[in-house]
């Protein structure tokens, strides 16, 4: 279903790096490559996950999940734990923890200590762990500054290089004006996917094109980097993987 | 080699990086100062998971006078293998090279005031040999960016700014006031910054006035006039005298005065009786 965009973004692997990065432009949506990372980590046998529901609630993700073949509600509780911010408002209202910022703790200090307890209590019990974020420009509208979200991934990127097989994959929407905070992000990580709108326009066969850079080997002067460009659709139930020049008008 | 640019006695080093190498910050200004032969011991970096606190930023400034106290006192005590060394009774300062965390980093956690005062302290300490920040326009995203960036140009002394993959320019503020700022071609590998100084007029040293003769004889090559003058045009202008030089040709003030026959001139002063 979702095969062909991870191996072309190299996140069809078991080991993945410490800290991935996946961008998105103003006018596209990379939600699909959470929900296709997310069932990729689900079928790997005692492999933990934690979601992190910042722009969609759980129930959102399930629904992706049951389109692109798996049922998270299987796994919820044993490999998979949600920590609901959107629900969580919802049901509980200014009471929150996340509006209220009990003991003096910013929303995105809170955040990290919640997620560090849930990687203390499950870590230990996985051969791996993955944290996925969805979307960290969400917690520009709950209040947090530029400056506490890059001290966020900073935190969250200490986190995994304090424990082999931990990952932590976030997703931004830069919207053309987090740029600066995008690239403070991507350089904790060793792979960045950028989500961009095609330049030439709308294409009913395309939806946009995913830009890959992997940091192959960093050199005392220099990176050596792989790049790679693939053109995506995401369709009802699964998402479809083009190179460049592949579509087109056929005579 | 970069690093002979960059390693030099002037204090504080500033490297603006527009290629998006940040990454690779410290790995990057560890190698210079390895190429120049400075000792893993007298490298010193600030953690950046310390930066939240002030603390850690006092720590690491004490840690460089202690240090180098400690080290005075070993040397004293004739321990030879300890740093510094002492030669013919003079023990020589063990100073230090402050790597800082990069710029858009220093600014998640602390205000721009405490940066450029702690980079002023940097630099007025006797202990500290050279400090490096490294900032990346790309990265910084402080509302007032440019003059935090304008401000650090302001306090460094030597100024690398990596332009594109094959030019950068050195600005060089020498203690005696002279500024140069050269720019360089470079070849970068990921183990070797090699850099060739580029000829022009950008090579040259602190910018000079240019002399008014120079401009005169500057002509754009496109130019359909004729500016320049020959010798015998030069003499002929010369020699022309114009219309309002020859009226206002200066000419002896006098009075000319033809008396009457009637005319009585007396010889006694008439103001006499004023007693002036």
């Amino acid at each position: 279903m979702a095969t062909s965009v991870l191996l072309a973004c190299g996140l069809n692997e078991q080991k993945l790096p410490g800290f991935v990065h996946i961008s998105e432009e103003s006018n596209v949506d990379g939600s699909f490559l959470i929900s296709c990372i997310l069932g990729q980590r689900l079928r790997i046998s005692n492999a933990g996950t934690l979601l992190v529901c910042l722009q969609h609630h759980y129930q959102h993700y399930f629904n992706a999940g049951m389109r692109l073949g798996y049922n998270t509600n299987i796994f919820q509780g044993k490999t998979l734990n949600v920590i609901d911010v959107l629900s969580d408002m919802a049901s509980e209202g200014l009471a929150c923890k996340w509006l209220r910022t009990p003991d003096g703790l910013s929303l995105t200090e809170q955040l990290v200590e919640d997620i560090r307890a849930q990687v203390e209590s499950n870590y230990a019990n996985r051969n791996s762990y993955t944290i996925l974020i969805d979307n960290l420009s969400i917690l520009f509208n709950l209040g947090a500054s530029k400056l506490q979200v890059q001290q966020f991934c900073q935190d969250l990127a200490s986190l995994a290089k304090e424990r082999d097989n931990l990952t932590v994959i976030t997703k931004l929407s830069n919207s053309d004006i987090y740029q600066p905070t995008d690239n403070n992000v991507a350089k904790l990580g060793q792979l960045r996917i950028q989500v961009v709108r095609l330049k030439s326009g709308v294409f009913r066969e395309v939806d946009g094109k995913l830009l890959i850079e992997r940091v192959l080997d960093e050199g005392s002067y220099a990176c050596e980097e792989a790049r790679k460009e693939v053109l995506y659709k995401v369709n009802d139930r699964n998402v479809k993987v083009f190179t460049p020049g592949e579509v087109g008008v056929k005579v | 080699m970069l690093s002979n640019l960059l390693v030099t006695k002037q204090k504080v080093v500033l490297i603006i990086d527009e290629l998006n190498r940040e990454r690779i910050a410290l790995k990057f200004i560890d190698s210079l100062l390895h190429e120049q032969g400075q000792e893993a011991g007298t490298i010193k970096t600030l953690p950046i998971g310390n930066l939240r606190h002030v603390s850690s930023y006092e720590a690491l400034l004490n840690e460089c006078g202690n240090n180098n106290n400690n080290n005075n006192q070993t040397g004293d005590a004739a321990d030879f293998k300890a740093v510094p060394v002492t030669v013919a009774g003079v023990t020589t300062k063990a100073e230090y090279n402050v790597i800082l965390p990069t710029l858009a980093d220093l600014l998640c956690y602390q205000t721009p005031a405490y940066i450029f005062s702690f980079i002023n302290r940097l630099r007025q300490s006797e202990h500290v040999r050279r400090v490096f920040l490294w900032a990346s326009p790309q990265h910084l995203q402080h509302h007032h960016a440019q003059y935090i960036l304008a401000g650090c140009e302001y306090l460094a002394e030597l100024i690398l700014r990596l332009e594109t993959e094959t030019l950068l320019s050195l600005i060089s503020r020498k203690p005696g006031g002279g500024v140069s700022n050269k720019r360089y071609s470079c070849q970068v590998t990921k183990t070797e910054f090699q850099v060739t100084p580029l000829d022009g007029p950008a090579t040259t040293g602190s910018p000079k006035q240019p002399s008014p003769e120079s401009e005169q004889t500057a002509e754009p090559a496109s130019s359909t006039f004729k500016i320049e003058l020959d010798e015998d045009e030069v003499v002929a202008r010369n020699a022309l005298t114009l219309p309002y030089e020859r009226t206002s040709e200066p000419a002896e003030g006098s009075i000319i005065y033809t008396p009457d026959a009637d005319d009585d001139f007396d010889d006694e002063d008439p103001d006499e009786d004023l007693c002036i």
